[in-house]
């Protein structure tokens, strides 16, 4: 049986790896990091952790280098003295004045005379100088050295007379150089076959190839952060709504749909409005630019019903002009009109739930454009306290305690509207309801008892979600939506 | 709601009671109670205009507390007063009243007195087109007839308020409530007027005569209310005189009216109604006996007389909003408290059922999720400005009389809101994938459409036409839809990277890229690719296939 004795990363396991697969046994970080492939940084790091479990000596190393001084800079970008005196010889035709040396090239003529005559290259006599082996050989000679010293500037040693030579001149000096030297203890294929490698996750392969084995799952902070996610997700109020369908649902109510865009008939006159009542007036609804429905062509029997109930209550003159007019409804209960002029057979139990719109500036509690929940209830022996009841158990479903108060509209009689307290205190008016007047059944031809009520479905889901402004709840930004923290405060 | 304003001192004065209690009962009258700078104000519903002064308020509140119930009718005299009309087209009735120990003591007590005015004007009086009021200091009036007659504006009178005549002409062209209520009843160059004993003392509806003004220490008023319809001028001089009547002392001088509605004025008659106790409980869903009955209904300030099995109950004549059994029944049940009724507890059971696009929306809604877009809910008004930018104009329908420019017309595709709102998002990760179901509003032929619409929409740093084909046929496939989609143009979508989807024949909706030129003009700094399918004509299409 094989003991693991060593746990390395998959980073140490790959180097080794590659140590093995190229041969790798020793050499400075700078070969290794040529020779492996793996930049000078990552291997000095992996290398210093393969030290720490014992499976490869570190070591700092001095190693002596070879560089030029500045005066041996300047003789590689000038030339060498000697050089420049060969130059002022060739330009005296092979004879120059020891003088004129002195004077061109100052301080050096001496150590440029010296250094030409050890080489045999010049003689002095006569107080001229002058060349004692042809031009080309001096030239040779004196290039060699050149060679030697541009060398040196590369870290190339030269012959050791030479390298001498240029010591005592001061062209170039011995410095030296700390390198990172690495040596395996033992033969990386060696060493792989006894460590366990340590993984942050476990992979498919590893699973497919039975590797697992080899393999050990690192310890994770469980309690560091863990990266943002993305997530898509329904929409806060639209939840909330679904919620009180499913309520309705539930209660035994069947849900009804409405055009959005209505005659005054269904908003307004079938509901007991009178055409000239303040609520109707122009900065209470919106209507829209559009030609005129023609009501008498499809609902001639109830605009019949509702002219005579108008006149005879009202006292004045009906219009079916001002009841075809198209306008966005205002109030849900529109729906419900509707939906009893088609005179269902009792026991009903409708709702609706769906935008409504209003003449309204946009601010922290108002929109142009909101939802309202209706609902209409009846049969034969139907009474207010059985509207009290739904009204109740509506309400208690939404885990709300609601206070009823006296109210009055102008289609519902008795009338009564819900409040309930906020956690901040305030009295939220929740719903108005009541039973429907008489002239309303009498308009729709229906000969029992309904009932009715409407709820504000955008100021109740801000109560029920603990949000001060219901601009809120139309907010676009995508990231508030995924990140809407759902704390039901109500209740 | 009209709002009331009344100084606490009147309100202690007339009730004795404190403001806390006060608001309890006020609340069961359907009233809310706020208090303001040395004033409190109420909020009372429109069918309750007898409280819109605090005699008034006080009656019902005390009736409710049963410290006084009934209805005492007033002690009537003839005031000597005539009022003869002639022919005013523009608002033909008139009706009047005295009632004497009015006794205006204070400020305050004109204050009020003024605001009721006021609040029977806005709301029975249709701002002034229906009925307008014309209170005058008795003793000042010039004569004891009194003309209601066309008189031609180039004529003077002495307007209140102002301290030297005035033609009628400068008065509806300069003065505020002139250029408000000058042109309600004005035919070519005449208005409407009361003389007396030749001098002007009122222009209805516009503005009385300086000559019988009310001051502080004014005892007897006459009452003038001109209108379109006798019947609520009628209503609104009985509810005015009503509130009056209640002042220590007062007594009511009747008017002789000469006209074809000819008689003497206010009919300050009760309605009469024959109601028994089961009329009553079975639209409450109470028990109450017969005494008991009467007892609340008393409370209520309806006199109650007992005959046999069921009461006689007359009605005030300042109670506008009663006119049926079931108004009677409200009553009763305020009296009792809508608390202390209580729900009945029998629940009968029934099955409920959402509407098929609900349902259709809710399966879409959990599948979009799943593809990965986030709900989004938006608005269906918008801007003009984004509609016209897509090329949708023709197709949009405008409200007629917006608040805000930028809610001024109805979304005709979800593709307006979605790219609005996609702007908003642009400092978001990308890609952002929002969908929204929710109502579009167009054109089509002369009609308005409304329909129950899913847009959804991708905005990436590159996006294409796959992108949101894959999704939009995951979804039509999973429902079960058979489709098929042709190559269409619209006019904000890359031209042949554009195709309308068919479902039974009809087009359902679109799949395609939106146009750099309007991405550019919107501030879209990433493409967008987006579709919509219509619930509604889904809706339709299942019915044809399952039926």
């Amino acid at each position: 049986m094989i003991v693991y004795e060593v746990v390395v990363s998959e980073g140490e396991y790959r180097l080794l790896s590659l140590m093995r697969d190229k041969g790798f046994r020793e050499g400075s970080l700078e070969e290794a990091s040529r020779v492996l492939g793996v930049d000078v940084s990552t291997l000095a790091s992996l290398t210093m952790l393969l030290k720490d479990k014992g499976l490869i000596d570190v070591r700092e190393v001095g190693l002596k280098k070879l560089v030029l001084t500045e005066k041996g800079l300047d003789a590689l970008s000038r030339g060498l003295p000697e050089e420049r005196l060969l130059n002022i010889i060739v330009e005296g035709g092979g004879l120059v004045d020891i003088g004129r040396v002195n004077d061109v090239l100052g301080s050096e003529a001496s150590i440029a005379i010296g250094q030409a005559r050890r080489r045999g290259l010049i003689e002095v006599s006569g107080g001229y100088v002058k060349l004692s082996v042809r031009l080309d050989e001096a030239r040779a000679s004196l290039e060699t050295l050149r060679y030697s010293l541009e060398g040196c500037g590369r870290g190339v040693y030269p012959e050791l007379q030479i390298l001498r030579e240029f010591k005592s001149r001061g062209l170039v000096k011995e410095v030296e150089d700390k390198v990172i030297y690495l040596r395996l203890l033992e033969d990386p294929g060696e060493i792989l076959k006894r460590v366990k490698v340590e993984v942050s996750k476990i992979n498919s392969e590893m699973l497919r190839e039975g590797l697992w084995r080899r393999f050990k799952l690192r310890a994770y902070n469980v309690e560091a952060e863990p990266p943002r996610v993305y997530l898509a997700r329904l929409h806060f109020l639209q939840e909330f709504i679904e919620m009180v369908r499913d309520i309705m649902k539930e209660m035994g109510f069947v849900e009804a749909r409405g055009p959005i865009v209505e005659m005054e008939l269904f908003n307004f006159d079938l509901l007991f409005q009178a055409q000239d009542h303040p609520a109707r007036e122009i900065h209470d609804s919106l209507w829209i630019k559009a030609k005129p429905a023609n009501i008498e062509a499809s609902y001639g029997d109830l605009t019949a019903r509702v002219a005579r109930v108008h006149e005879e209550n009202w006292g004045y003159k009906w219009s079916p002009e001002i009841a075809s007019r198209l306008m966005l409804r205002s109030q849900t209960t529109a729906v419900s009109s509707r939906v009893l002029s088609t005179r269902p057979e009792p026991p009903i139990r409708i709702f609706t739930l769906g935008r409504v719109y209003r003449h309204d500036v946009v601010d922290a509690t108002h929109l142009p454009e909101f939802h309202q929940l209706d609902g209409i209830e009846g049969y034969p022996g139907y009474t207010f306290r059985d509207l009290l009841g739904t009204l109740r158990e509506i309400s208690e479903r939404l885990n709300l305690h609601v206070k009823f108060k006296p109210a009055y509209f102008p289609f519902t009689e008795p009338s009564v509207e819900g409040y309930v307290r906020l956690p901040n205190g305030r009295w939220l008016e929740l719903y108005g309801a009541g039973l429907f007047r008489p002239e309303v059944l009498e308009m729709a031809g229906v000969d029992y008892p309904v009932g009715a009520w409407g709820f504000g479905i955008e100021r109740l889901a801000a109560a029920y979600y603990g949000v001060e402004d219901i601009r809120i709840l139309y907010a676009g930004d995508v990231r508030y939506i995924t990140e809407f923290k759902i704390k039901s405060q109500v209740g | 709601m009209p709002v009331l304003r009344f100084k606490p001192s009147r309100l202690y004065e007339l009730t004795g009671l404190d403001l806390e209690r006060l608001r309890e009962l006020l609340f069961r009258l359907k009233c809310e109670v706020e208090e303001a700078e040395g004033y409190v104000n109420v909020e009372i519903n429109a069918d309750r205009p007898d409280m819109f002064i605090g005699e008034g308020l006080a009656r019902a509140v005390k009736g409710l507390l049963g410290v006084e119930t009934g209805w005492a009718k007033p002690k009537l005299v003839d005031s000597g007063l005539t009022l003869k009309v002639e022919r005013v087209p523009t608002r033909p009735y008139i009706v009047g009243a005295v009632v004497y120990n009015v006794n205006i003591d204070s400020n305050d007590y004109l204050e009020e007195l003024i605001q009721f005015q006021e609040k029977l004007h806005e709301g029975l009086g249709r701002k002034r087109r229906k009925a307008a009021i014309g209170i005058h200091d008795l003793e000042k009036l010039p004569s004891k007839t009194l003309i209601y007659t066309m008189k031609n504006i180039e004529e003077t009178f002495k307007p209140l308020n102002y301290d030297k005549p005035l033609k009628i002409r400068e008065v509806l062209e300069n003065d505020e409530k002139g250029k408000l209520y000058g042109s309600i009843s004005l035919l070519d160059n005449e208005h409407p007027a009361i003389v007396s004993g030749g001098e002007i003392i009122t222009i209805p509806p516009v503005l009385n005569s300086d000559i019988t003004r009310l001051e502080v220490g004014t005892k007897h008023l006459f009452i003038d209310v001109t209108g379109t319809d006798l019947k609520t001028i009628s209503l609104v001089l009985n509810v005015l005189v009503s509130g009056l009547l209640e002042r220590r002392n007062a007594e009511l001088g009747l008017v002789r009216v000469e006209s074809p509605w000819n008689g003497l004025y206010p009919k300050f008659e009760p309605r009469v109604f024959k109601v028994k106790p089961e009329s009553i409980n079975e639209i409450l869903g109470t028990e109450f006996g017969l005494e008991e009955l009467a007892s609340i209904i008393a409370r209520m300030r309806h006199n109650v007389k007992l005959e046999g099995d069921s009461l006689t109950v007359e009605v005030p004549p300042y109670r506008v909003d009663v006119s049926r059994i079931v108004d009677l029944a409200e009553d009763a049940a305020i009296c009792y408290g809508y608390e202390d009724l209580g729900p009945r507890s029998s629940w009968r059971v029934m099955r409920g059922g959402l509407h098929y696009i609900t349902e259709l929306s809710r399966r879409i809604r959990t599948i979009m999720i799943g593809l990965g877009f986030t709900e989004v809910k938006l608005l269906s008004l918008t801007s003009p400005h984004t509609v016209k930018l897509l090329g949708l104009e023709a197709v949009s329908v405008e409200v007629l009389n917006p608040v805000q420019v930028e809610y001024s017309v109805l979304r005709p595709f979800m593709a307006v809101s979605l790219l609005q709102t996609l702007k908003g998002n642009l400092h978001n990760p990308k890609p952002i994938k929002i969908f929204e179901i929710g109502p579009v509003v167009y054109k089509r032929n002369d009609n308005v459409v409304d329909e129950e619409v899913l847009g959804l929409a991708i905005m990436d740093e590159e996006v294409g036409y796959e992108e949101i084909q894959a999704p939009t046929y995951s979804l039509l496939r999973i429902l079960d839809f058979k489709f098929k989609v042709n190559p269409a143009k619209l006019p904000f979508l890359v031209e042949g990277r554009a195709a309308e989807v068919i479902v039974d024949s009809e087009r359902v909706g679109y799949i395609g890229e939106v146009q750099p030129e309007i991405l550019e003009k919107l501030g879209l700094e990433y493409p967008v690719a987006l579709a919509e399918i219509s619930l509604s004509k889904l809706s339709n299409a299942t019915s044809k296939v399952h039926s």
